[in-house]
């Protein structure tokens, strides 16, 4: 049976995202069955019109420039293309929280880009964290 | 395995993961070897420092035969039997 690992993605920063990403590729490598909760900061880089939305938001915004030239000089994913691929090689699920989703104007499933599965409320989230053998907050 | 025995394996397939960087050669072996039988031999090639530890790991908890590592010039060949 396949282990099982619960993702608790608040921030909706470029460089943290795709620090998901690289987590979240390991995690399909191990094939491991992935949910993924996207809470409030999160929830909007996964609304439809933010698709193409390369790192607005970082942590550390005087560095943003060098870490994305630094992403495309070692020919490194976008945060979107590796959950993509990780959601063709593993079972992952991705959760919108319904209040992250509301904070950001995404009422329903369609406001969000194809990698959410569906809208989620937070007991989904802690039974899953309650149940996973690795459990992140990022 | 030692490296002159590594030098004389027979390769079934070859993954050419030089242009990428962590987690790139590791998700390019894990594709690549869905496409080869039990028993065959897959060569890693990787210019990423951190594949050498990452594959042999991953290989041991997937059940493959982690064979040795041969270093080249600016790369490493990882090779693994499928188990």
């Amino acid at each position: 049976m396949a282990q099982k690992m619960a993702m608790a993605l608040f921030s909706g920063s470029v460089d943290k995202l795709t620090a998901a990403g690289v987590i979240l590729s390991g995690a399909a490598a191990d094939d491991m069955d992935v949910d993924i909760y996207v809470l409030l900061m999160g929830a909007r880089a996964f609304k439809k019109e933010n698709i193409n939305e390369q790192g607005t938001l970082a942590e550390l915004p005087h560095l943003k420039d060098e870490f994305l030239a630094s992403l495309e000089r070692l020919n490194v994913n976008t945060w979107i293309e590796f959950f993509k691929q990780a959601k063709e090689m593993t079972n992952v699920k991705i959760h919108i929280c319904g209040l992250a989703g509301k904070i950001w104007g995404g009422e329903k499933l369609e406001d969000f880009n194809e990698l959410a599965d569906d809208i989620c409320g937070i007991g989904e989230y802690i039974t899953s964290a309650q149940e996973a053998d690795v459990h992140l907050f990022i | 395995m030692e490296a002159n025995e590594l030098k004389t394996v027979a390769v079934d397939k070859t993954v050419d993961a030089r242009g990428t960087a962590c987690p790139g050669p590791l998700l390019a072996a894990k594709k690549e070897i869905a496409n080869i039988a039990s028993g065959e031999v897959m060569e890693v090639l990787s210019a990423d420092e951190a594949t050498k530890r990452d594959i042999p790991k991953w290989a041991q908890k997937k059940g493959h035969d982690y064979m040795g590592v041969l270093e080249e010039d600016g790369y490493f060949r990882i090779y693994l039997k499928k188990g």
